[in-house]
């Protein structure tokens, strides 16, 4: 059994998944991450910048607590240059989207048979049920991502692709990947036999983790059945040997002190609060004494300013993040350790994205 | 349909975003539109400029042209590279002066991290 190549029959994209269907869809999507480029992300420094004069001409608290963030989201988004950058990113996040649905329903079909080939294939394994019982909260169509992860079979295809896309070619050959997986943390005597990536999605974390640690068993859980079927058929496609299966990560089927390293990459800023903690405890008692959790993701309550906190709660509603108002003022570091890891220090304005380490106790 | 992993979970319910929703973000809702529109007709006048482009490369190469070559086919990888250069151009020049107020129009394109 192989998997039907005409998947792959106009090329592959960012060095590993479909390309769109036609040359019109992939010009279209190409002007739209251009524009995401200048428009947004180039964006992100000036607008700042000139958002906090804003705030500090007209005497407006820099302080995080809800009356000061109420204020200053009145005052900022009656300025006509937030308003258009809001605007635009709205925008442009629900055209490419729609792009790239459309253009993956063109081959539907083959796609989905790809999917089922890919389940009778090694290396690695996928299972999931079709009769799950999926938690609500997740049901989102999170970043406007039509379908969400949960209710859209070509759903791992339509994130991988918006990913490229969302990144601005960061992403690229898994690029951002195994950058963050290099960092994650290990255990201190070395010893990595299991490892856990905790909602995968199209598995890029895990897969750049196993090549780190080859000869370790390698396991990558999704609530989303679309999402794990996806990520074994691109890690088959790589030859890249991973078990993937469906699963909350707030209720692990896996036993207590049974994995080295347990990851989760973007996932907890799409967790109400609630939920993380469960999240965190799960990892804790999967890991074995010594064993290393690391949590990828935004920066979380309070290493930011009231601008901070403004701009992630914007895209509660412009982009369909519900849980993101409550992530970044939740203090993740805090439940760690609270929960029982022993942290790691690090330095939390490096980058985009934060890579909070922490250890399970030895005794 | 709720169940029963939402126990605790029901405020979730009420949180912005929860559904997709159609923000506004103008007073004047026409400048909401007319915003998306004039993205759109950006992204319509690119696919166009590009299939241009396309077409001229294939004729100037071999005077035969197929249509499937136009839809599913791709353009050198010389050409891809102009083409990449040419649509960044394109939307800074087109857009970057929305931000031209606190100097966002001079800003260098780039990607996420
Ligand atoms: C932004 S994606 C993660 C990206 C991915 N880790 C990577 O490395 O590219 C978030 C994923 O978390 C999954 N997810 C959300 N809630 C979950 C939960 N409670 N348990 C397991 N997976 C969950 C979603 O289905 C989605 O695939």
């Amino acid at each position: 059994m192989t998997i039907n190549q005409t998947i792959y029959e106009r090329g592959k994209t960012a060095g590993i998944f479909p390309s769109l269907s036609s040359r019109r869809d992939e010009a279209y999507v190409g002007f739209i991450e251009d524009a995401r480029n200048l428009l947004m992300h180039a964006q992100q420094k000036p607008i700042g910048e000139y958002s906090r004069s804003l705030l500090q001409d007209a005497g407006k608290s820099m302080e995080t607590d809800p009356k000061s963030s109420a204020e200053a989201q009145e005052l900022l988004m009656k300025d006509s240059v937030l308003k258009t950058y809001y605007r635009v990113k709205r925008s442009l996040q629900e055209s490419f989207w729609e792009c790239i649905l459309n253009s993956f329903n063109m081959k539907k079909n083959e796609l989905l048979q790809a999917l089922d080939d890919a389940e009778k294939i090694g290396p690695g394994s996928v299972s999931y049920d079709p009769d799950y019982a999926v938690a609500d909260y997740t049901k989102r169509e999170i970043h406007l991502q039509p379908g969400g992860y949960v209710n859209e079979p070509l759903a791992g295809f339509i994130y991988d692709y918006g990913l490229k896309v969302f990144m601005g070619g960061s992403a690229d050959n898994d690029a951002a990947h195994k950058g963050l997986a290099s960092t994650a943390g290990a255990p201190k005597d070395g010893q990595v036999s299991r490892i856990l990536d905790l909602g995968c999605s199209a598995g890029g974390t895990i897969t750049a983790l196993k090549n780190i640690y080859p000869d370790a068993e390698a396991w990558g859980i999704d609530v989303s059945a679309a999402m794990v079927r996806y990520a074994h058929l691109r890690a088959a496609e790589q030859n890249v040997d991973i078990h993937f299966k469906q699963m909350h990560a707030e209720e692990l089927d896996f036993e207590d002190n049974s994995f080295d390293i347990v990851t989760a990459t973007l996932l907890f800023h799409e967790l109400p609060v609630s939920m993380a903690k469960k999240v965190i405890a799960e990892a804790l008692r999967v890991l074995r004494p010594g064993g290393s959790f690391t949590i990828f993701d935004f920066p979380s309550a309070n290493k930011q300013d009231v601008y901070g906190m403004f701009f992630g709660e914007m895209d509660a509603l412009d982009n369909v993040e519900p849980y993101i108002p409550e992530y970044v003022r939740s203090n993740v570091e805090e439940v760690m350790d609270d929960t029982g890891f022993e942290m790691f220090p690090y330095d939390p304005s490096k980058g985009l994205l934060i890579g909070r380490i922490g250890t399970k106790p030895e005794n | 349909m709720t169940n029963k992993k939402n126990n605790g979970l029901e405020y979730v319910k009420d949180l912005p975003g929860y559904d997709r929703g159609y923000p506004i973000y103008f007073e004047n809702e026409l400048v909401d539109h007319l915003i998306s529109i004039v993205l759109e007709l950006g992204a319509e006048l690119w696919v166009v400029k590009d299939r241009l482009a396309h077409l001229e490369e294939i004729l100037s190469e071999n005077n035969k042209l197929s249509l499937a070559d136009l839809q599913t086919g791709k353009p050198s990888e010389l050409l891809q590279e102009k083409l990449d250069e040419e649509r960044q151009q394109l939307v800074k020049r087109i857009y970057g002066r929305l931000y031209s107020k606190y100097g966002g129009d001079v800003a260098e394109s780039e990607g996420a991290l």
